[in-house]
């Protein structure tokens, strides 16, 4: 029962953190990105290219090295972001809408396409293995301690990470990436450099997604393309909505509350024989759903983000138009 | 010389069943103004739909028109259960291209309860290969292709020629006009989705008739296909739309005949990315005309 705790408290605040770097994008900017758990690849993948050591044949896979845990997501966040940048520069020139989230979804399709056929780079359809207990032996931990020290860590993370968006949220930064999302011309009227700033959260954004996955690659010990499957994505985007785009204690609230749906809505199932994907396929139908009811019904969110009225506002209600 | 002409023919019949797919697209675009990106999974149900009548009577005609009406049904369920409503409530296009991902997961997830997310091999007997000109195409090949045009000529004089044609090209010009001059913008959209939705299930069952198998997530790999060519032609129009189908198929076939079939859907996004970016009103666009032709 602890081990089960330990798996779900580690794997929820790492779930937090990508909810928390999407939030950034879609909830502050407000541009729906797909190309989001690309750069959580990244961040995962690039961990491990840079741990695990040479690769032994019949594996291919680029650098190789075996940096200390640290230091590899240092670079790893940087290649996520540097990939954000490189996807931002494209996407947010001029895009805006379903044309902004089309060019995402084709961008993450040729990162999976890579990842998954172009062997020479992460290894194929098999993906990359081998990051066991990364700093265990720092401190002498077997395999049960590492758990807690992992969790912890985890929850650490989740934790500075949280503050961080805590801090931005009510930033200087933080309100020009609103006013953006409201309203681009009255922004550019007052002087913001839209693309500039777009540009900025997008990048920060890929990199919170990065740091993500090189926790999530210590979680894991491996990646390959079966891990970037829709489930984990869309769940992902279900969380931010059910919780309030915008509002960090909403994202929050969202993963919470998509991690009890993932793992309980299926529980008093029984296993079907011989079809193993029938919970899994149900699962998937339950999340549709759930983020299609909240589209319709509530679309801000249980935790909406706090507007901020004007307290004195000049014009009439009547005066107004629709 | 002589690959140069096999590929040709092979790109005629990804052509034929991408204009097919595209154009239906394109429709639910036009009388909505949202996408709806679970439009690949009408031809996923087409395939299953004609499979399954398939392997009962024995008929490929039965099984034709079995993905058809299947398809019909399920495009007019997606619009009066989610798209209708959300459009009416004026949600934002980015609102209701969430939704309908949500509904897309939905439909293949069970699917997959039904019947399995493996593949179901799902082949006609091609007949012999003949050459026909310059090419050397099987029977069915040839079925393909003539139905495609078939289709497409038919279609042409629903848009162009009939009193719902006419009220379709209203509603898509501008709905609240549209509705003013008394026209029932919802039931000419309602009707529009199950035009295309016969065509996009009859696309879904030639696509697993010509790739030969299927499993319930490919209809959703084949949109990103009929995106790229919706886009190219220009979104909700039709005619620009079957341009950019033949092209973007072609392109396809090319590079996938000459790299790796493997890369083709990444293919198909740089040319969509390149298309957004230079000419994100489509191709064949002029100012002046921006509806059906």
């Amino acid at each position: 029962m602890s081990a089960y705790i330990v798996s779900i408290l580690t794997e929820g605040a790492i779930f937090g953190i990508m909810a928390l770097g999407l939030n950034v994008i879609w909830g502050w900017s407000g541009d729906f990105d797909l190309a989001y758990y690309g750069y959580i690849a990244i961040g995962a993948y690039m961990t491990l290219v840079l741990t695990i050591g040479p690769a032994v044949a019949p594996a291919h896979y680029i650098l190789g090295l075996q940096l200390p845990y640290p230091l590899a997501v240092v670079i790893a966040v940087l290649s996520a972001m540097a990939v954000g940048l490189v996807v931002g520069l494209i996407a947010l020139r001029h895009l805006r809408g379903i044309y902004f989230s089309i060019v995402t979804l084709g961008a993450v399709y040729v990162m999976y396409v890579l990842a998954g056929q172009y062997v020479p780079l992460f290894d194929g359809y098999n993906g990359l293995s081998g990051l066991f207990d990364p700093m265990g032996d720092w401190f002498g931990l077997d395999y049960l301690s590492y758990q807690w020290f992992l969790m912890g860590l985890c929850l650490v993370m989740f934790a500075l990470v949280l503050l961080f968006m805590w801090r931005l949220s009510g930033s200087r930064f933080g309100m020009a990436l609103r006013t953006l999302r409201e309203d681009e011309r009255a922004a550019a009227a007052f002087g913001r450099d839209i693309y500039r700033l777009k540009l900025k959260g997008y990048v920060l954004g890929a990199g919170v997604g990065g740091f993500a996955g090189a926790l999530f690659a210590a979680y894991l010990s491996a990646f390959n393309p079966s891990a970037w499957s829709p489930v984990e994505i869309i769940v992902l985007y279900a969380a931010v909505l059910v919780g309030g785009r915008g509002n960090i204690w909403g994202v929050v609230l969202g993963v919470f509350i998509m991690g009890l749906v993932v793992q309980e809505s299926t529980r008093f199932l029984p296993e079907v024989p011989g079809h193993p994907q029938i919970v899994l396929a149900l699962r998937g139908v339950i999340i549709g759903l759930v983020l299609v009811l909240f589209l319709r019904f509530r679309p801000q969110g249980l935790l909406p983000e706090r507007r901020y009225v004007d307290p004195e506002p000049k014009l009439e209600p009547a005066t107004r138009t629709a | 010389m002589n690959e140069a002409l096999l590929t040709l023919g092979f790109a005629l019949v990804t052509a034929s069943i991408l204009a097919l797919s595209a154009v239906a697209f394109t429709l639910e675009y036009a009388v909505t103004n949202v996408a709806n990106v679970s439009h690949g999974e009408i031809l996923t149900v087409g395939a299953y739909a004609a499979y399954l009548v398939h392997e009962r009577t024995g008929s490929a005609i039965a099984a034709a028109i079995a993905a058809a009406l299947a398809g019909g049904f399920v495009a007019l369920a997606m619009h009066s259960a989610v798209i209708g409503p959300f459009v009416r409530f004026g949600a934002s296009p980015t609102i209701v291209f969430i939704a309908t991902l949500g509904v897309s997961f939905m439909i293949q997830n069970t699917l997959v309860i039904f019947f399995g997310a493996s593949n179901v091999a799902y082949t006609l007997d091609p007949g012999a290969p003949r050459h026909l000109g310059p090419f050397l195409l099987t029977p069915l090949d040839l079925e393909i292709i003539a139905s495609a045009i078939a289709i497409t000529l038919v279609l042409y004089v629903v848009i162009s020629r009939t009193r719902f044609g006419k009220a379709l090209r209203a509603v898509s010009q501008n709905r609240e006009l549209a509705r003013v001059t008394g026209i029932n913008a919802t039931r000419v959209a309602a009707a529009t989705f199950f035009l295309a939705g016969l065509i996009a299930g009859y696309a879904g069952f030639i696509l697993a008739e010509s790739v030969g198998s299927f499993n319930p997530y490919f209809g959703f790999s084949f949109f990103l296909i009929t995106l790229t060519a919706a886009v190219a032609g220009g979104l909700g129009k039709a005619f620009g739309t079957m341009v950019g189908a033949v092209l973007v198929g072609f392109i396809l076939e090319f590079a996938g005949g000459y790299v790796s079939a493997s890369y083709n859907l990444a293919f198909a996004f740089a040319i969509l990315a390149i298309v957004i970016l230079v000419r994100p009103r489509g191709l064949f666009t002029n100012a002046r005309r921006t509806v059906f032709e």
